[in-house]
This record gives structure tokens, C-alpha cells and sequence, in this order.
């Protein structure tokens, strides 16, 4: 049973009502009714049809005489309860009522904190309660028969059975859909309903029960957005976020915001969010110069007036790599393999690696002594299951004139590397808001996160590759920090490794620290102009050290041992980064309604920003052994080194919005700002964005009525002017640089100066046009969301480096203002929920399609090895030669047009299309092809809830991005690296024409199989389920007597199922990488726990 | 509003970074670095430039050199190629920057300003001697870098060549002879314009850009290599094994060094040649050493059928590692340099003697032998060879030439030494040419001079094989295609001006 609750203005106590009503309907006598008096009025939606028409004139009547009037002979009765009139049924008498008692309960939220105001209705019945400030409700002379209908605004309505008289607490639910929630907006709130921009929301309660290590995780699935994690190390397990595809060469991430200050999301806990907001459109065009990738405004949490809530929120999981390569790890076999690769790579069989003589020997070694004859699987060696542990304690209260908020964070992350792979946060947030007096809030907020992990010591994309060319003919022995490597030579490999021992030897350490400092006043002039001022200042240490010992591996052979790292070695590198953020952002707001209908606000502000940048950097080797690592242990000053730069960056801007609606039905707004940056040279600093916003409540009209099932239908458009100043500090000036160029004259050391790239001066920002018309709806009282956006983004000016021929100096071009980008397409998303009974359930979709296009850049080209920027495709699209199949014959080959020295091909090579017709295969006949942004981002989900039981899934997937990786593992014996299985099943042979990959050979020495063509493209879209989870909540009478308000225990799982054509590793990598040498995606396992107290 | 400018402090601005004399000189080291980059002469470039020839062998295709070995590079597939273009390039942009940049400098003399202009000078002037000898028309950008040098086309070699003659002629008169103080040496000298003049002369006479029987260019190139000689000035330094040492850098066989210093700015010869043996020789240049008494091993009396490496060219065993020497302290097993059997010795710190943990330790650009680019050896060979073009090798010339290189590298044998009487122009040839690939073995000089000779489409065609025999690869030379590298891809898209080279690339 679900209810319409229109709420007046403010109830006046002693309401004096004129009426005068001829056959009018009861619906019209109550707005009526309603706007002269104040009162609440509750009523079943429909109820009030069942009127007759009524003839009434009174005048300065009381509540009760209008309605004892309206409402005689009616099928329908009321009662009044506080301001509210209950309009219901007239009560039909039960000849033999059962046995009455009073009862008393509580009504809270699905956190356990108390709602007040919440109404608690006896089903059928003008009986009604409204609950205090604690959320307590009392209600005299119920039937254990009777139902209670709790209702609340902005959450789900609940039946409840009323009970045998002992005390009930009530938990509503949310709802997602709520038209009357805030959501925050560019220096300001709005409520749902009024917004006339394309925004998106996440809401991080909807996220409590996910692993989430990195706060960027909680924005896979939101509408318009991709979100790529290429890599998940612990503690480096940020995601890439592009809103609404890419506008620009340079830097497309989106401004990130935390309570108003420029933050990043990899800095802060995710448990210390309670929203996050996305500004897609010209709705982002308030923050100017840095507005053009969108804008993400993380809101962390607020203490809350009433009595004291502690939350613990905790999980532990267990993680495993999505994918890994699946190797060829029989030792025989990857020789025989080799050897053939290296024949058909144009080798003469007397000339490859491994010697028949040698062959046998080993293969008559094998099981004999795995030290000398090894098997080994070096994925199944350095990998083990991952272990993530995060508890989060919060408390928060207040009165009516402070309130506050405080929480600790703890995450402790054991990687999927044996060794040196962990990360740790501590994370703190503390808040505090006092009204000084009734004009006069300050508040004062301190997040703080500290995220100290641990790597492996030449890094995990160095000590990846070594993985990936690890070799089953390698030795996993150790004998103390003596390795393992192979008495077998292999071409490619110069070095004799193993890749445990790059594993467990060395070690590189990140501390970063950042911490957000804010104090905020508030302060409220006359004729309701209220003055803001936030105050910021952010502070991020990032120190580093790399320690790289001496390494040894061992011939177990022969016993000789060989230095793995000659050089340098032990050596150590410190380096610190310390970067100071202030921002002064004041503003000043009013608003005002007018006769009525028409509300107005005004703002304008001003924003300072300065961020001031100094590292230094240390270097030293020489060490007795391998025991110390700190500067001060090394024995030597040879070859000591430190480094270091400053540098400072400013930014000032001006800004103002302007608001109008007209009955909630029209609404407008523009922005206006202004901004001036150091990016750039005097006299090309400032630049202004406006734009405008509008929306039509068509469900506000006349002609759609009431009582109607579509409560909301809203058109919104909007128009803006965004920038984008990510080019270099300095780019402006011709620079000298004076590290890097050292020559030695006699023997002497000498340092050298050269300038390294060309510079315009006249730079300017990048600005984008954002075009956006929108639709959202509600309808069946909430039931049914849905929101659909049409978009086009113009970037023009776009900021990039030319490139210019080596013969200018071999110099970088200079960047400079080129180019016209557009990205047109569409969002969809839509939510479903309902309740059968004890049984709730709830679906959501959502879609998004992005269509990039280069339209002008001055008819020239970027080639950037196997990617082209032309106009008329999408930028960074792929160059490639055109595959046509094998070759399939000698006679092919001598005929044909090739790519190479013909006497060098073969049949099974691959054969390339001759684009221009020319007598050649070269550079000229590549094509134009594929896409390196995802055409579609897609996410759906399901809810499904019983009692205290709660199932949920969330799948999500990309469409139509493909990848080109080369190197180990991606391509067959690259450069000494081993083999993939699908080599030995699926290569072209005689008798297998048309395998899915050519002849063997090895990459290295066959690059006519390996030129850049369409034939290695793969197709990287795919589908995930990114989340289920399976959640219980603690029936409260079992915890009810601890005092608990809730507790829920959870299992969930992320990314436990992937599908992907692409299969060399986890197809969300980083698209346009050339390698697979990626921190492995992981799925994980959880067990969790949320309570309240 | 607020002052919104910021400046840098940690690089300069072009327009004042001359003006000090420090600065200048920097700007000049800045020039020099170019050398020992990756497009040049730095790290292990130079060994892989001797895989390329038949002398030895590149096994994992380092920067794509060994497409340029088998034939199967083109204009995108090998960064060699493309690096070199970007740092000759390089180099010819920092030297005209310094050029018109140093008139800026209110602290040095006007005399130390032309100085280091002629400096510049020779620098830009060898960029454009490589850029042609690799790619014959180039474009010739003599102006500081500039966005209006986008579009410049290729200038015939010809007008490029005479550019820069002129330029060494003129910079000999300015460039001192030597210097003295310890800190200035490794800087152009006048000699090392006119070795350099020398050899752009013998490239310019030699079949590769003119065919074959060009009295005048030969008769150029055999003045110049004699001006240097003339000059009195150099000589070969006495032990053929220590010339290529630390302690005898800058000796007077050393016209210019590309200079290394360890630990930040050295070469990467010790660990190429040491453990990765990428520049491994092969057996065929094993084969080609003659034997001690001057004569091929197949026609020589003191060839020794029981023991391959014995009685061989003196130079052999202060050049190559074989397997059943001593090198580093042991006996070289087979398998020690598993690609062919052999390495190199020459320029490394290694020979029989056992290595210290220092030395066995050196890695990637942390070698200190200064590499010789122009040698008193090579001057000599050169004035050889032109002059025996001109049919003029007198038993004057072969004294002062291979005689002297020959008893340097410790022949005795008179039948080494003695000049050939009744020696025709082939055998004199045939004999030159053995004398370059041998005294220069392991240099680096060898894939340009079988271009030079255009013998690169026989020798280049051809099986390499192991210290046993056994095949290793077979390699192809096309002449139509490759006697000239191919403009690099990137730079015909970045200016389609540029033309590319003939042959299908």
C-alpha cells in the first residue's frame, strides 16, 4: 500500500478556512484547503475519487468543521493527528474484535539511526503516530491482527505485523530513487528534482558490502563512465576514469574533489565517503579551467544531530590473479618449440639454441635432479593468494548546536607476489560544526589517509617481464640468496635470471601521505544573503626508496656462480616529494521566493588556488653487503648523486550561478567563471566560461493531472563552455636543460646544457562546448526511475605536441592549440524495485555509448608507432597493415607482393593486403582501424530481498575497444622469453591451414609475422560480474538486548566471472599499453561484517 | 588580479642561457654528449655496427641491427636506423644553436667564442659525414632549430659534402693542434678536421658514390690522408693490444676519441663483450686472419693442421677470444661464448690476465676506454688505398703505410713486411682491404667499408658459421636496396617533403 503525502508550508496553529465549493471534488478541496491552512494531509493514493462531489460554504471555519462538512455522507473519514489530517476509509466494525494492547517501537534507518518525524499508521485505520526525537512512537489499543504502515519521506514504506505488545524497531529503507534527495553540485546542493544537469550519483551505502581497496572502484557501473583498473597492486589499485569519452591528447582525467578542495581519489578511504557526485555536462562548467574532462565532488561524512552512533564496518578477503598466461611448462617441449620457431624464423637447423646432445641429456635428467633439470611453472612460483583485512570504526552525534563526526581506518593488503607485495592505510576524519550563533557556523574538518606499500624491488612492470620470460628450463633452487638460473644458453638472454629471486631480493617502499586540513564559516547576512568561506589547505608527502641488492644466480651444473646485477650494485635511491595545496574559496548566496511562484537565487564567489611543488632525490652505492640499506650506510661518495626541482602553479577564478523556477515547473540557471592560471605566458592566463541549464517539470502541467502514475517527467538541457589547462608548467618558454647532458673531456665528468623541445608562447586553454538534452522519469510512486541523455562535446584548441621532424634539431615539437575533437552519444539507465510480500526485489541497467571523431587538425596527422590522431576517426585510433591470412604456398610467396625479403618468407607467414597497389608492402598500406576507447559501457544488476536476507549482483562491460600488446608472452619467444600453449595446438602447419595463429618462429627473428597489422588486434571488450554479494541482517530481537541497532554479516565476491574473447591476461589492461606486464586484476572472496551500536 | 607568473628554477630560458661562460661552455658539452647516445657512437653501437658486417654476429636483433645484418630492415622495423637520423640531427642542432646562440656571451673572449663556434663546427660537420654516408641526400639545416626547418627537403650529398669541406677547411685553421690541459682533451682538434676531410674524400671517391676509376677523387683523398701525415703531428702508438687501453688513452695514434668515463658517461663494451656476446665474432673472420708469415691460411708454409689458432696474424690473438685460450684467468671452454665461440678483447679491460671483482662487475655505460674514431692506422690505410687507385703504391707508400701497421701489430716474418714487388693493383687491393677488416676488427668500420666497396652484396650474402662449423644463419644483401639505409618512416610522415631511398623500402 503505498501513500501520496503532499506537505504544506508551515502549519498554522489555529487555521482559520474559507470555502466556498460548488460540486467540486474532494482532491480540489483539499489543495484548497492545504495552501490556506498548513496542514499535512496523508490519504491512499486514489482515495480521494471515492468522494462524491461536495457543495460546501463556510467561512473562517476550523480544520475539524471543514472536514466534518466535506466529509459527511462520504465513504471516507479522517482523524487529525499533530498538523497532519489522515483521510481513510470509513472503518468497517468487526463484530468480535480481538484483544487490544498499546505499542511501542522505534523507527530507524537501515544504519539503525534514528528517523524522526516518521509516520507509523495502524493499516485501515485514522489512527496515527509521528516519532519523537529518538525515533519512538507509542500507539494505544492495537490488534496483534492490525498492520502498521511506516512511512517516511525519501525512504521506502513498510508494512509490519503490530505484535503482541513487545517493542518493535522499525527499519526503513532508503529510497534510491527519492525525488526530495540532495545531491551535491558544484559549490552548492540540489534536490533531486530540480536538477537540470547530467549528473550522476553514487551513493556509497549501496557500496558497504564490496571490497573496495581504492574509493575509484565505487564508480564502476555509474552511467556515462568508464572505468578501467589496469593493474590492482596493493596500494596502487587506482582506476582510470573517463567521463563521456576522451576530449583531449593530453591529461583526460576529471577534477576530483573532496568537500571542495582538488584531491585524488587513491587518497582517501572509501569508508569516509557518503557520496559521490559526477558532473557529466555543462553542469561541471562552474569549475572552468579544469571542468573539461567532468568533475567528480566526493562529500565525506558529517556528524548528525542525535544521540551518539558508533558504526564498524570490517571485511577480510582472499584474492586471486582474473587471468594468467597459460605456459608452455614442459621443458622438452619448450625447447623442441624453440628450435622449430628459430628454424622457421629463417635459422639453419645446425644453428639453433638448444643442441640435440643437449635435448636428450635433459630429457634422460628429468625427475633425476630438479636443480640441474627443472620443470618449472614460474606463475605457480612467485604467486600466491592475495589477503586483504579493512576495519573502519565511526562515531558521530551531536546536539543542536555542535555536532561531530570521527573515524579511524585500517587496511592491511598481502599481494599476490610472495614477497614485497603489501600495502597498508591508516586512515583518520574528524569533523566538527558548532552554530555559534543563529547567523554565525564554523566547522572545522581534518581527513587524513596514509597509504604505505611496498614493491618489488626493479618494480612490478620490470620484475612482470621477468616473470614472462621465465623459462621452464630455470632453476627455482636457493641457497640463501644464491639462486637457481640455467646451465642451457638461450639466445635473448644474456643475463642468467630467476625470477623469484627479483622477487624476494630488493625492495622498493612508497609513504604517501595526504592529509586535508578545512575550516569553514558560515555566516548569514541580511535579507537572506548567506556568506561561505572554505578554507583548505592540503598537504601530500610522497617518499620512496628503491633498494636494489647485489644478485647471484647460480649454474647447477657446473656450480659456477654468476652476478646477476654487475654494475652498481648494492645501491639505494631516496626520494621525497612534498606538495602544498591552499585553496580559499568564499562566496556569497541568496535566495528569495517572490509572489509565490517564482524563486530566485543568486551566487558569486571567488577561488584562489596555489599548489607548490619540491622533491629531492638521493642516490648512492657501495655497500659492504647486502644487510643495510639506508644513504648513510654506503661506504662510498662514487657515483653518489642528488637531484632535485621546485615548482609553483596558480590559479584564481571568479565565479557566479544564477537560478530561477517558476512553480517548480520551469527552471533555469547559468553559470559564469572566470579563471586565470600560470599555465600559461601574461596575456593568454585568463579565459571565461559560462553556461546555461534548463529543465521543465512536465508533470508539474495542468494538462497531466494528479493522482497520476507518473510522478516525475523532466526535460533538462544544457549548454556550456569548459576548459582544460593540462599542459606542462612552463610550456610556454624555450628551456635550457642542464641534466642528462654530461660528457667527460680527460677523464673529467663535465655536465652539459641543450635545449629538448621547441615551445609556443601562445598557448591557450583547451575549451570543450558540452551540448547535453535529458529526460528523466518516475513513475508507479517511485517504483520506476529512468533517465536518458543525448550528448556532444566540442573540444577545440586542443593542447598538443606537434611532431616535427629530427631534422629540427631532433627536438620534441612544441604543444600548442591544435585540433577539434568531438565525442557525441548517449546515456540510458533505468531502475525497477518492488515488494511481493515479505519479498523485495530490484533491477537496474544502465548503458552508454560514446562515438569519438578528430574534426580538425589542420589536415595533418600524429603517428605514434602503431596509433594515428586523423581527422575524421577517432583519436588514437589503430594504423595498421591489413592480415590477409597465411601464406599458403612457396608459389604465393614468389608471386606475390610481400612485406620483406621474399627469399625470407615462408608458407604459414602471415600475408598483408597491398592497399596502394604499388610493388611494395611498407608503411603506405596500412589502414585505419579499431578503437582504443570502448564504444559502449554497459552495467546491470539485480536486488533480491527476503527477511533479513539480501542478494545482489552487479555486472558491467565494455563494447567494441580493442588492444595490441607485444612483447613476452603476447608474442612467441620474445627476445628469450618462453611460449604460450595455444603455439604448441593452434600454429599453421601443413596439415592445420587455417590455425588461428602462423607458423612458429620466434619474434624476435621473424618481424615479417610481427609488423604492426590487424592480424595481432585483439578484441578487448568484455563482461563482468564485478560484484555479488549475499548480505544477512541480525533479526533485532537477537540484538536487541546488547544494545546493537544492527548488525549484517556479508559474503561477497568481485569479479568472479569474466567474459572475454581476449585471453592473454585480464582484458580491462591499459588499452593502449604494448605489453602485458600489468599488476594482475584480481577477483575477490569476502567476508564482512556491519554493525551499529 | 593576482600576479599569476611563475618561473622555473630549475632550467634556464634560451633567450639569456648564453651569456654566461660557464653556460656557454655547457651549451658546448651539451654538443659533445650527442656523441654517446644511442644514434651514434655511445654504449654498445659500435659492436653492433660490427655485427652487421661479416665479421661477427648479433643474435637478438638489439635496435633491429640484425635486420640490417640478414637484409630484412626497412624504413619502420629498426630503431638503429631511425636513431641515428634523430642524433646526427641532434648533434647538427645543438651545434647551430651554439653557433648563432654563444655571439650572446658578455664573459669570453672573442678568440675562445670562435673557438668553440669551430668546435661546433666539426661536430655538425661529422653529423652531416654519417647522415650521408647512410642516406646520401639529406637535408642541410645550418640555422639554429627553428619550426620553419619543418618542411626542408633533401639536398643532394654532393652540395652537403662541398658544405661541410668547406666548413674543415676552414675550422683547421682555428682549431688548436692539441690540447695540454688534462681537462680539455678529447675536444676537436685541427687534426681531427683534416682526418675527417680525409675520410669524407675516400668515401667520396670510393665506388659507393662514384663507381669505379675517378682519378681526381682519389688523387683528393690520398692529399688529404698525406696532410694529415704531414703533419708530423701523430704516429702509431707501438703495441697494437695496448693501444685500446685505458692507460694509453690519448696517445699519438689518437686523432679523436669518442670519450667514456665510468660510472655515468662510459660505453657498454666490457659487459657486451664479457657476458652478452652480442657482437660475437664469427668463424668466418677467424678464417680470414692470414697467418704470421702475411699469407692466406690456405696458402701459407707455416699453416699447422693439428692446431687451427696457431702461427696466426699476431693481431688475432690481441683481437679475438678463442675457445681454448686464457682470458680472464681460465681456459675459454666452448660454451663459454655460446653464440659463436668467440668474442672480441680489443677495447675491453679484459685479456689473459684474471679480472678484478671491479672489472668483472662493469655493466651498461659504465666502461671507460675512449673509443677512437679517427686513428693514425685508419689515415694510413687510407692513403694507401687511394693511392693504389691511383696505381701510385710505391714500396714508399706500403712502408709508410702497411709496413708500419704490420710490424706494429707484431709481425716479423720479412714475407709480411717486404713490399710485393710485381703486385698488381687487384693483389694491392686484395691486401688493403684484408689490412682495414683486420687491423680495424671489432671496430666497427668494417659494414662501411663493404658499403664503401660496394663487396657488401658478396660477403653480405653469405652463411655465418660457429667456431665449429656449424651454420648458424644465412644472411642476404639486395644491391638495388641496400647499400642505402632507408629514410626512416617517421620522418617522411613528419615532413612530406622528404623522399625515400630507391629499392622498395
Amino acid at each position: 500500500c503505498i501513500f501520496f503525502a503532499c506537505a504544506g508550508v508551515s502549519a498554522k496553529s489555529v487555521a482559520q478556512i474559507t470555502l466556498s465549493e460548488q460540486n467540486a471534488s474532494l482532491e480540489k478541496i483539499v489543495a484548497k484547503i492545504k495552501k490556506q491552512s498548513g496542514f499535512l494531509f496523508w490519504y491512499e493514493s486514489g482515495l480521494l475519487r471515492k468522494a462524491a462531489p461536495i457543495t460546501v460554504k463556510l467561512k473562517n471555519a476550523s480544520i475539524s468543521e471543514i472536514m466534518d462538512a466535506c466529509l459527511k455522507n462520504q465513504p471516507l473519514t479522517y482523524s487529525i493527528v499533530d498538523q497532519t489530517v489522515v483521510i481513510t476509509e470509513a472503518a468497517v466494525r468487526h463484530p468480535a474484535a480481538p484483544k487490544q494492547t498499546d505499542i511501542r517501537g522505534k523507527v530507524v534507518d537501515d544504519q539503525g539511526a534514528p528517523l524522526i518525524g516518521a509516520t507509523v499508521r495502524v493499516k485501515n485505520s485514522t489512527r496515527v503516530a509521528i516519532t519523537d526525537a529518538n525515533g519512538s512512537f507509542q500507539l494505544s489499543a492495537v490488534s496483534p491482527a492490525d498492520v502498521l504502515v511506516v512511512s517516511y519521506t525519501g525512504y521506502l514504506a513498510l508494512e509490519v505485523p503490530a505484535g503482541n505488545g513487545q517493542a518493535l524497531t522499525i527499519a526503513l529503507k532508503q529510497d534510491a530513487a527519492s525525488l526530495s534527495d540532495i545531491v551535491v553540485v558544484g559549490y552548492g546542493t540540489k534536490r533531486k528534482a530540480e536538477l537540470t544537469g547530467s549528473v550522476a550519483v553514487i551513493d556509497m551505502k549501496s557500496k558497504e558490502q564490496q571490497t573496495l581497496t581504492n574509493a575509484s572502484q565505487a564508480l564502476y557501473g555509474a552511467s556515462g563512465l568508464w572505468v578501467n583498473q589496469s593493474g590492482a597492486k596493493p596500494g596502487n589499485d587506482g582506476t582510470t576514469i573517463r567521463i563521456r569519452g576522451v576530449n583531449t591528447l593530453s591529461n583526460a582525467n576529471p577534477l576530483v574533489l573532496l568537500d571542495g578542495v582538488e584531491y585524488s581519489l587513491s587518497e582517501i578511504d572509501p569508508n569516509n565517503i557518503e557520496t559521490i557526485t559526477v558532473l557529466k555536462d555543462a553542469s561541471a562548467a562552474i569549475y572552468g579551467s579544469k571542468s573539461s574532462n567532468g568533475v567528480i565532488l566526493i562529500t565525506s561524512k558529517t556528524g548528525k544531530k542525535g544521540t551518539p552512533q558508533v558504526e564498524y564496518r570490517s571485511n577480510f578477503a582472499i584474492q586471486q590473479a582474473t587471468y594468467l598466461p597459460d605456459v608452455v611448462t614442459d621443458p622438452i617441449q619448450y625447447m623442441e618449440m624453440r628450435n622449430q620457431a628459430e628454424i622457421n624464423s629463417g635459422k639453419l637447423p645446425t644453428g639453433v639454441s638448444y643442441t640435440p646432445a643437449q635435448i636428450a641429456e635433459y630429457r634422460s635428467g628429468l625427475g633425476t635432479d630438479n636443480d640441474v633439470y627443472p620443470a618449472s611453472d614460474w606463475f605457480d612460483i612467485v604467486f600466491r593468494n592475495g589477503f586483504v583485512q579493512q576495519h573502519n570504526l565511526r562515531a558521530s552525534g551531536g546536539g543542536d548546536a555542535v555536532t561531530y563526526t570521527m573515524a579511524g581506518g585500517y587496511m592491511d593488503q598481502k599481494g599476490l607476489f610472495i614477497a614485497n607485495d603489501d600495502a597498508k592505510r591508516y586512515s583518520f576524519d574528524l569533523k566538527v560544526d558548532a552554530q555559534l550563533s543563529p547567523r554565525l557556523k564554523v566547522g572545522g574538518s581534518l581527513v587524513g589517509n596514509v597509504r604505505n606499500f611496498n614493491e618489488v624491488g626493479y618494480g612490478t612492470q620490470t620484475v612482470l617481464s621477468v616473470v614472462m620470460r621465465g623459462l621452464p628450463i630455470m632453476s627455482d633452487y636457493k641457497q640463501g640468496e644464491l639462486y637457481g638460473s640455467s646451465w642451457l644458453a638461450t639466445p635473448g638472454r644474456g643475463n642468467y635470471e630467476n625470477p623469484r629471486m627479483e622477487v624476494e631480493q630488493g625492495l622498493t617502499r612508497r609513504n604517501i601521505q595526504d592529509f586535508l586540513t578545512r575550516v569553514t564559516v558560515q555566516y548569514k547576512l541580511p535579507i537572506n544573503i548567506t556568506y561561505d568561506a572554505n578554507l583548505g589547505y592540503r598537504k601530500r608527502d610522497t617518499w620512496s626508496k628503491d633498494y636494489i641488492p647485489l644478485m647471484r644466480t647460480i649454474n647447477n651444473k657446473t656450480g659456477e656462480i654468476r652476478n646477476f646485477n654487475f654494475g652498481t650494485p648494492p645501491r639505494v635511491k631516496e626520494w621525497d616529494g612534498n606538495e602544498a595545496y591552499y585553496t580559499l574559496s568564499h562566496r556569497l548566496s541568496w535566495q528569495a521566493k517572490i509572489a509565490a511562484h517564482h524563486s530566485l537565487s543568486a551566487m558569486v564567489g571567488q577561488d584562489y588556488w596555489y599548489y607548490d611543488l619540491k622533491n629531492f632525490q638521493g642516490y648512492k652505492q657501495g655497500f659492504f653487503d647486502n644487510t643495510l640499506t639506508d644513504l648513510n650506510a654506503s661506504t662510498s661518495q662514487l657515483n653518489a648523486q642528488v637531484t632535485g626541482s621546485s615548482s609553483i602553479e596558480k590559479l584564481a577564478s571568479f565565479y557566479s550561478r544564477l537560478a530561477y523556477d517558476f512553480k517548480d515547473k520551469y527552471l533555469l540557471e547559468a553559470t559564469f567563471r572566470y579563471d586565470g592560471s600560470s599555465r600559461f605566458a601574461p596575456g593568454n592566463q585568463w579565459s571565461f566560461f559560462p553556461s546555461f541549464l534548463a529543465g521543465w517539470r512536465i508533470d508539474k502541467e495542468d494538462f497531466f493531472g494528479e493522482g497520476k502514475a507518473i510522478s516525475l517527467l523532466k526535460l533538462r538541457a544544457s549548454y556550456g563552455k569548459l576548459g582544460n589547462q593540462a599542459v606542462a608548467l612552463y610550456s610556454y618558454l624555450n628551456n635550457v636543460s642542464t641534466s642528462g647532458f654530461q660528457y667527460s673531456f680527460g677523464g673529467v665528468e663535465t655536465g652539459g646544457a641543450a635545449v629538448t623541445s621547441l615551445s609556443d608562447r601562445n598557448i591557450r586553454w583547451e575549451t570543450t562546448a558540452s551540448y547535453n538534452i535529458g529526460l528523466d522519469m518516475a513513475a508507479f510512486s517511485g517504483k520506476l526511475d529512468l533517465s536518458a541523455d543525448v550528448f556532444k562535446k566540442r573540444t577545440s584548441g586542443i593542447l598538443r605536441p606537434i611532431g616535427i621532424p629530427s631534422q629540427v634539431g631532433g627536438l620534441n615539437g612544441p604543444v600548442t592549440n591544435i585540433g577539434v575533437v568531438d565525442n557525441t552519444g548517449y546515456e540510458v539507465s533505468a531502475g525497477y524495485r518492488d515488494q511481493f510480500g515479505n519479498v523485495s526485489v530490484g533491477i537496474n541497467a544502465s548503458a552508454s555509448y560514446v562515438r569519438n571523431k578528430v574534426v580538425d587538425l589542420r589536415d595533418e596527422q600524429i603517428i605514434s608507432g602503431r596509433f594515428i590522431t586523423k581527422e575524421g576517426y577517432p583519436i588514437q585510433s589503430y594504423y595498421l597493415l591489413q592480415d590477409d591470412g597465411y601464406y599458403q604456398s612457396q608459389d604465393e610467396i614468389n608471386n606475390g607482393v610481400n612485406y620483406g625479403t621474399t627469399s625470407k618468407l615462408r608458407p604459414g607467414y602471415i600475408k598483408y593486403v597491398n592497399q596502394n597497389g604499388d610493388k611494395v608492402i611498407n608503411g603506405d598500406d596500412r589502414i585505419i582501424t579499431g578503437s582504443s576507447i570502448p564504444k559502449y559501457n554497459y552495467s546491470f544488476g539485480t536486488m533480491t530481498e527476503y527477511k533479513g536476507f539480501r542478494l545482489e549482483t552487479q555486472f558491467q562491460g565494455v563494447l567494441g575497444v580493442d588492444v595490441y600488446p607485444t612483447a613476452n608472452l603476447a608474442v612467441p619467444f620474445n627476445n628469450g622469453a618462453g611460449v604460450t600453449k595455444e603455439w604448441a595446438t593452434d600454429a599453421w602447419t601443413e596439415s592445420n591451414r587455417n590455425a588461428g595463429l602462423p607458423l612458429l618462429t620466434t619474434f624476435t627473428d621473424a618481424s615479417e609475422n610481427f609488423q604492426n597489422s590487424t592480424f595481432w588486434l585483439q578484441n578487448a571488450s568484455y563482461l563482468r560480474l564485478k560484484n555479488i554479494q549475499l548480505s544477512y541482517k541480525l533479526p533485532q530481537r537477537l540484538i536487541d538486548f546488547a544494545r546493537i541497532k544492527r548488525v549484517e554479516l556479508y559474503l561477497s565476491g568481485q569479479n568472479l566471472l569474466t567474459f572475454s574473447r581476449f585471453k592473454s591476461w585480464d582484458p580491462e589492461l591499459t588499452i593502449t599499453r604494448n605489453d602485458l606486464y600489468e599488476y594482475p586484476t584480481m577477483k575477490s572472496f569476502t567476508l564482512g561484517l556491519n554493525a551499529n551500536f | 588580479c593576482q600576479n599569476l607568473e611563475t618561473l622555473p628554477e630549475d632550467r634556464y630560458a634560451q633567450e639569456t642561457f648564453w651569456r654566461s661562460a660557464n653556460a656557454a661552455y655547457g651549451g658546448l658539452v651539451g654538443c659533445y654528449s650527442t656523441l654517446i647516445s644511442r644514434g651514434l657512437y655511445g654504449e654498445d653501437v659500435v659492436l653492433l655496427e660490427e655485427a652487421t658486417s661479416p665479421n661477427a654476429y648479433n643474435y637478438n636483433n638489439v635496435d633491429g641491427w640484425s635486420n640490417i645484418a640478414l637484409g630484412t630492415h626497412n624504413a619502420s622495423n629498426t630503431n638503429a636506423i631511425a636513431a641515428r637520423w634523430r642524433a646526427a640531427y641532434t648533434m647538427i642542432g645543438r651545434c647551430n644553436a651554439l653557433i648563432e646562440g654563444i655571439d650572446g656571451n658578455v664573459e669570453l673572449t672573442p678568440d675562445a667564442i670562435v673557438k668553440m663556434k669551430a668546435e661546433a663546427r666539426f661536430l655538425r660537420a661529422l653529423s652531416y659525414h654519417v647522415l650521408t654516408i647512410y642516406f646520401n641526400d639529406v637535408p642541410l639545416i645550418t640555422a639554429t632549430p627553428d619550426l620553419d626547418q619543418v618542411t626542408a627537403p633533401r639536398k643532394p650529398r654532393a652540395q652537403v659534402v662541398d658544405f661541410i669541406l668547406g666548413e674543415l677547411d676552414a675550422i683547421a685553421a682555428i682549431l688548436p693542434p692539441a690540447y695540454t690541459v688534462a681537462t680539455e682533451k678529447g675536444r676537436a682538434t685541427s687534426g681531427a678536421a683534416q682526418a675527417l676531410k680525409a675520410r669524407i674524400l675516400l668515401f667520396e671517391a670510393s665506388p659507393l658514390f662514384t663507381g669505379t676509376g675517378d682519378a681526381a677523387r682519389w688523387r683528393r683523398a690520398a692529399d688529404a690522408a698525406k696532410a694529415v701525415m704531414d703533419l708530423n703531428r701523430y704516429s702509431l702508438f707501438p703495441n697494437y693490444r695496448a693501444l685500446f687501453s685505458l692507460a694509453n688513452e690519448y696517445n699519438a695514434e689518437s686523432i679523436f676519441d669518442i670519450q667514456f668515463q665510468g660510472p655515468n658517461v662510459g660505453s657498454s663494451f666490457d659487459v657486451t663483450l664479457r657476458q652478452y656476446n652480442t657482437c660475437a665474432p664469427v668463424r668466418e673472420l677467424i678464417e680470414a686472419y692470414r697467418m704470421k708469415d702475411g699469407q692466406p691460411r690456405s696458402s701459407s708454409t707455416v699453416t699447422d693442421p693439428g692446431n687451427f689458432y696457431s702461427n696466426m696474424d699476431p693481431r688475432f690473438y690481441q683481437t679475438v677470444v678463442y675457445p681454448g685460450a686464457t682470458f680472464m684467468g681460465a681456459t675459454v671452454s666452448n660454451t663459454r661464448f655460446v653464440n659463436t665461440g668467440y668474442t672480441f678483447k680489443k677495447y675491453s679491460v679484459y685479456d689473459a690476465g684474471a679480472a678484478s671483482t671491479a672489472e668483472t662487475s662493469l655493466g651498461e655505460r659504465q666502461s671507460g676506454i675512449n673509443y677512437m674514431l679517427f686513428r693514425y692506422a685508419d689515415v694510413l690505410l687510407m692513403y694507401a688505398e687511394a693511392k693504389n687507385e691511383l696505381n701510385e703504391l710505391t714500396p714508399d707508400v706500403w712502408n709508410a703505410t702497411i709496413r708500419a701497421i704490420r710490424q706494429r701489430a707484431g709481425f716479423t716474418d720479412a714475407a709480411a713486411l717486404t713490399y710485393p714487388a710485381g703486385a698488381g693493383k687487384a693483389e694491392f687491393t686484395d691486401i688493403i682491404r684484408y689490412e682495414r677488416r683486420i687491423e680495424f676488427a671489432g671496430e666497427g668500420f668494417y659494414y662501411n667499408d663493404i658499403r664503401r666497396w660496394k663487396t657488401a652484396e658478396t660477403v653480405l650474402n653469405a652463411t655465418i658459421r660457429k667456431y665449429d662449423n656449424t651454420p648458424i644463419i644465412v644472411r642476404k644483401f639486395e644491391p638495388a636496396r641496400n647499400y642505402l639505409w632507408p629514410v626512416p618512416q617517421i620522418e617522411l610522415e613528419r615532413n612530406p617533403n622528404l623522399t625515400q631511398n630507391p629499392g622498395g623500402y
